[in-house]
C-alpha cells in the first residue's frame, strides 16, 4: 500500500483510530499558547501608574495590598479575561467568512453585524433619558437582527457564501446609513459615548461580561473546529462535494451562522474593534501553512492581538487608548511586515 | 458580439439621457421660495427670470455648483471603482481600500486639530492632500519588493495602512471634543455649501484621471486574461497595476475632497455596469461613471427636499438609494453572475 499521507502530516494511531495531525499548523499552536501566557503576565502588570513584577505576583495571590489585589483581580484579570474571548471569536469569525468568500477582505463585518450593533446601542443610547451607551447585550443582538435581514435580502445564504457577501455590503450601509442619521440629531455627549464605543473599547468590562462571552464560546468553537474541517472541502466545486457525500449548501449556510454568532457576540462585548478578523485567519494561515482553514491558529492569533493591543493601549500614552484604536493604529504595519517578508516554505508574498 | 453586448450602447445612451434629465431637475429642485417654474423659465432664457436677482441666486449660486459637483464625485467614483476592481481581480474592492478615504480622514482631523482649519474651501485642501499622500504610501508599499503590483498585495497594503490612518484619525479624535463634533458632519458628507471656485482647481486633476482610466482600458483588459495570459501580449501586470491605482487615488481623491469619504458608490457603480455590459472594460468604464453620476444627482436632489427645509446627508441618503439597489443586484440571478463572483 502507499503512503497517501500529506507531506507535512503526521498520522497518530491508537489500535483502530488515527488522527492525522499536521505538524506545521501544531507547532504553530504551540507556540502561540505560551505567547499568549506572556502577554497575558505583561498585560496584568501593564498600567499607567505602574507596577512592579512582584506587586502583580502579590496581586494575583491575594497577599498585597488590598488596591492592588483588588486591582489585579476584579479590573485587570476580567478585562484580559474578555478580551481574549473576543479576540478569539473575531479570529474564528474572520477566519470562516474568509474561506466561504474564498476572499482575504471578506469579513463578518460585511454581513452587517458591526453595523447592526452600532444601530442597536445608538437607537438604545438616543432613547434613553440620559443619552448613555447602555448594556453589552444590545450589541449581539442588533448584529444577530442585522444578519437576519442580510441572509433574508440575499435569498437565503445562496449557491456560494458570495451572494450573502454584496447583500450584506449593501444592507450594511442602509442601517449604517440609519446610525449616522441618529447620530447627527444627537447632542454632543451621546455621540461621544457611542464614538468611543465604535471604535471598540474593553474599559470596565468585568466578569460578569467575560462569564457569558465564555460559555457562548464553549459552545461555539467545538462547532466552529468541525466546521472548519469539513470547510476544506470548499476547493472542490460542488459536484465533486456531493459526491464525497457533503452538502456544500447548509455547509457554507451553518458557517455562516456560526461566523455571525461569534463576530456578533465578540462586537457586543468590546465593540466593532478594528482589524483582528481580517488580520488573525492571514496570520494563522502564514503559520499553518498553505490549503488548511486554520480555525484554531486564527483563535490564538485573535486573542494574542487583543490581549497585546489591549495591554499597549493601557501603557503607550498618557490617556488610556481603546483597544480599537491599538488594533488599527498597529494591526496594520504589523501585517504589512508579516506578509511582505518573503515566506521560505512557498517562496510567496 | 452577444445580443446582450448589442444592447450596451443603448443602455448606454439611456442612461445619459436620464443623466441629462437628472442634471435639469437638480437645477430645478430646491428650498426656498423660487418655484421649479421660475427656474425653468430661467433656464430656457425668460428675460424676466434672468432680470430676477433671487432666482439667479438659487440657480447659478446655489444648485448649479451642487449639481457640477454631484456629476463630478459621481464620475469620480464611479470609473474609479471600476479601474481598481479590474485591477485586484477583487469585486469587493473599493476605492477607500487604496487609503484615499482614511488618510484624507486623518487629514482632515489634523488640520481641524492644530492647523485652525474650518472653511470648507480649506477642509477640501486638506482631505485632497492627505488622500493622495496616504496612497501614494500605500502604492510605495504594494510597488517595492518581489511581487511589484500583484493584486493581492495591493488590497493589503491598502487595508492595512488605512486601518492605520483610522486608528490615528480616532486617537485624534478622543482626545479633542471639538473636533469630533465639526468630524461628524464632515464625515457624512454634503454637497450643500459649495462653490464653484472650490471646484475648478480639481478640474484638470480629475481630466487627468479619467484620461489615463481610458488609456488603462486596454491594458487591463488583457489583465483579464490573468497575468500570463497579459504578459505573453506584451503587457507588464504589476506596473498597469500601479499605473491604474494612481489614477484611482486621484478621483477617489477628488470625490472625498469635494463630498467626504463616500466609499459605497465605487463598490456598487462597478458592479452594476458588469452586471449590464459584461467583461468589456472600455463599456464598463464609461457605463459605471455615468452610473454612479446618475446615482449620485438622485441622492444629492433627495437630500434637498426629504426633510425640507433641513438638508439631509448625502451619504445616508446614497445609502438609502444604493443600499437596496445593490441588494437587488445581489438577488437577480442573471446580473449576479454577470457581475463576476470571485
Amino acid at each position: 500500500m502507499t503512503d497517501v499521507t500529506p507531506p507535512d502530516s503526521t498520522v497518530l494511531r491508537t489500535g483502530t483510530l488515527s488522527w492525522l495531525l499536521p505538524r506545521r499548523s501544531a507547532l504553530a499552536a504551540v507556540l502561540l499558547v505560551p505567547l499568549i501566557a506572556v502577554l497575558i503576565a505583561l498585560a496584568v502588570m501593564a498600567s499607567s501608574t505602574g507596577m512592579s513584577l512582584s506587586e502583580t505576583v502579590s496581586g494575583l495571590l491575594g497577599t498585597g495590598d488590598p488596591g492592588t489585589v483588588m486591582i489585579v483581580r476584579d479590573f485587570r484579570l476580567p478585562r484580559i479575561f474578555a478580551g481574549l474571548m473576543v479576540g478569539a471569536a473575531l479570529g474564528i469569525a474572520g477566519c470562516l467568512t474568509q474561506t466561504l468568500a474564498g476572499n482575504r477582505l471578506a469579513t463578518p463585518d460585511l454581513v452587517g453585524v458591526n453595523d447592526g450593533a452600532t444601530a442597536a446601542v445608538v437607537a438604545a443610547a438616543a432613547g434613553s433619558t440620559t443619552g448613555m451607551v447602555g448594556d453589552w447585550w444590545l450589541g449581539p443582538i442588533g448584529a444577530a437582527a442585522a444578519a437576519v435581514v442580510v441572509v433574508l435580502c440575499a435569498g437565503g445564504a445562496g449557491s456560494a457564501g458570495y451572494r450573502v457577501l454584496v447583500a450584506g455590503i449593501g444592507v450594511s450601509t442602509f442601517i449604517g446609513a440609519v446610525s449616522d442619521l441618529i447620530m447627527s440629531r444627537e447632542n454632543d455627549n451621546t455621540a461621544g459615548g457611542v464614538f468611543l464605543w465604535a471604535v471598540g473599547s474593553l474599559n470596565g468590562r468585568d466578569w460578569g461580561v467575560g462569564t457569558p462571552l465564555a460559555l457562548v464560546l464553549l459552545f461555539l468553537v467545538p462547532l466552529a473546529l468541525a466546521v472548519g474541517h469539513r470547510l476544506q472541502l470548499l476547493r472542490f466545486d460542488d459536484d465533486m462535494a456531493a459526491s464525497l457525500g457533503v452538502d456544500l449548501r447548509r455547509l457554507r449556510a451553518g458557517a455562516l451562522a456560526l461566523a455571525v454568532a461569534l463576530a456578533g457576540t465578540a462586537v457586543g462585548v468590546g465593540g466593532p474593534i478594528a482589524f483582528v478578523a481580517l488580520a488573525a485567519p492571514v496570520l494563522a494561515q502564514r503559520l499553518a501553512g498553505p490549503t488548511r482553514v486554520p480555525i484554531t491558529g486564527s483563535a490564538l492569533a485573535g486573542a494574542a492581538l487583543i490581549a497585546a493591543a489591549d495591554a499597549l493601549g493601557r501603557v503607550a500614552a498618557p490617556v488610556e487608548l481603546p483597544v480599537g484604536v491599538v488594533t488599527s493604529v498597529l494591526g496594520g504595519p504589523f501585517l504589512l511586515w508579516v506578509l511582505f517578508r518573503p515566506d521560505r516554505a512557498t517562496g510567496k508574498a | 458580439m452577444t445580443a446582450e453586448g448589442r444592447t450596451v450602447p443603448w443602455t448606454t445612451a439611456g442612461l445619459l439621457v436620464l443623466l441629462l434629465g437628472l442634471v435639469v431637475l437638480s437645477l430645478l429642485v430646491g428650498t426656498g421660495s423660487s418655484s421649479a417654474g421660475r427656474a425653468w423659465d430661467f433656464i430656457t432664457g425668460d428675460a424676466a427670470a434672468r432680470g430676477d436677482a433671487q432666482i439667479r441666486l438659487a440657480v447659478m449660486d446655489v444648485r448649479l455648483p451642487r449639481t457640477i459637483a454631484a456629476l463630478l464625485v459621481g464620475t469620480c467614483l464611479g470609473a474609479a471603482g471600476c479601474l481598481l476592481q479590474a485591477a485586484t481581480r477583487n469585486p469587493l474592492a473599493e476605492t477607500g481600500l487604496l487609503g484615499v478615504n482614511s488618510g484624507a480622514a486623518f487629514a482632515v482631523v489634523l488640520g481641524l486639530t492644530f492647523f485652525g482649519a474650518d472653511s470648507p474651501g480649506a477642509l477640501l485642501v486638506w482631505a485632497l492632500s492627505g488622500g493622495m499622500a496616504a496612497s501614494a504610501v500605500v502604492l510605495l508599499f504594494a510597488g517595492s519588493g518581489r511581487t511589484a503590483g500583484s493584486p493581492l498585495r495591493l488590497v493589503l497594503a491598502g487595508s492595512a495602512l488605512g486601518a492605520t490612518f483610522h486608528g490615528c484619525t480616532s486617537y485624534v479624535l478622543l482626545g479633542t471634543r471639538s473636533t469630533f463634533d465639526t468630524y461628524r458632519y464632515w464625515t457624512i458628507g454634503s454637497l450643500a455649501g459649495v462653490e464653484i471656485s472650490d471646484l475648478v482647481p480639481l478640474l484638470p486633476l480629475v481630466a487627468l484621471g479619467l484620461l489615463v482610466a481610458l488609456g488603462c482600458a486596454r491594458p487591463l483588459s488583457a489583465l483579464g486574461l490573468g497575468d500570463d495570459g497579459a504578459r505573453s501580449l506584451g503587457h507588464h501586470p504589476g506596473r498597469i497595476r500601479l499605473v491604474v491605482a494612481g489614477a484611482v487615488s486621484l478621483l477617489a481623491g477628488c470625490a472625498v475632497a469635494v463630498a467626504g469619504p463616500i466609499a459605497f458608490l465605487g463598490l456598487l457603480a462597478p458592479y452594476a455596469a458588469r452586471a449590464l455590459t459584461g467583461p468589456r472594460m472600455t463599456a464598463q468604464l464609461v457605463l459605471s461613471a455615468v452610473i454612479a453620476a446618475d446615482i449620485m444627482i438622485v441622492a444629492d436632489i433627495l437630500a434637498r427636499i426629504v426633510i425640507r427645509p433641513w438638508e439631509t446627508p448625502v451619504s445616508v441618503l446614497l445609502a438609502f438609494v444604493g443600499g437596496p439597489l445593490l441588494v437587488w443586484i445581489a438577488r437577480s440571478d442573471r446580473l449576479s453572475t454577470a457581475g463576476g463572483t470571485a
